[in-house]
């Protein structure tokens, strides 16, 4: 999708890095975050974009939404 | 099986960057993991070394090193990143070290002691072993 209205509590962004950081900085966040807090993941590397949801899976979260921009994805991830 | 016992055993960037990488993320995911540097996997990270950026580089290595638009965090700061999130340890085989008559303090501080053959088959008894 191209545009939301998902309000993310915290933004992460982590773009120009590469896989492993965005993942890594979405899992130090998520780790110390209440429950039902909602981060929104910014990442301009294709390969952490689909790669991230099989986390959010795996760890129980849930993945709100991917939006694509120009040159970098939007990830919204709740923690659950 | 309750974690990875990586033995890394080479000096390619590609190698170590992806044994970071995988290393990284499952620590993250609180899966424990020990690294067990040896051979020119020791060597990688010598603090001289990683200051000069000395490494084997292959095509791969080199197109991340070279790509203006990704950042790619070395082996090291992965594996520093990884020790904050989860159960990471990192090993120095002493074997390698006393070949080359170096001590621990030559190495990167992620690098958390020393180890030989017997300790680390010791802590890899309950884990999945990988040989890169």
């Amino acid at each position: 999708m191209s545009e939301t209205d998902i309000q993310a509590d915290e933004v992460v962004d982590a773009r120009g890095a590469t896989c492993p950081g965005p993942l890594m900085d979405l899992i130090g966040k998520v780790k110390q975050a209440d429950d039902g807090t909602v981060f929104e993941l910014q990442t301009s590397d294709s390969s952490s974009k689909n790669d991230v949801p099989e986390w959010i899976e795996k760890s129980g979260n849930e993945l709100l939404a991917t939006v694509e921009h120009d040159d970098y994805w939007s990830l919204y991830v709740k923690k659950t | 099986m309750t974690g990875y016992a990586i033995v890394l055993a080479s000096g390619s960037l590609e190698r170590l960057q992806a044994v970071s990488n995988i290393a990284s993320i499952a620590a993250a995911s609180d899966v424990p993991v020990d690294v067990f540097a040896t051979m020119d996997g020791l060597e990688a990270f010598d603090r001289d070394r990683i200051e000069a950026m000395n490494f084997e580089m292959g095509p791969v290595a080199q197109a991340m090193i070279e790509n203006e638009e990704m950042d790619m965090a070395l082996f090291v700061e992965n594996f520093e990143r990884a020790k904050e999130l989860g159960p990471i340890s990192v090993f120095a085989c002493e074997l390698s070290m006393d070949a080359l008559g170096k001590d621990l303090d030559q190495y990167a501080d992620v690098v958390d002691d020393v180890l030989g053959v017997s300790g680390f088959l010791s802590r890899a008894e309950d884990k999945q072993p990988m040989f890169v």
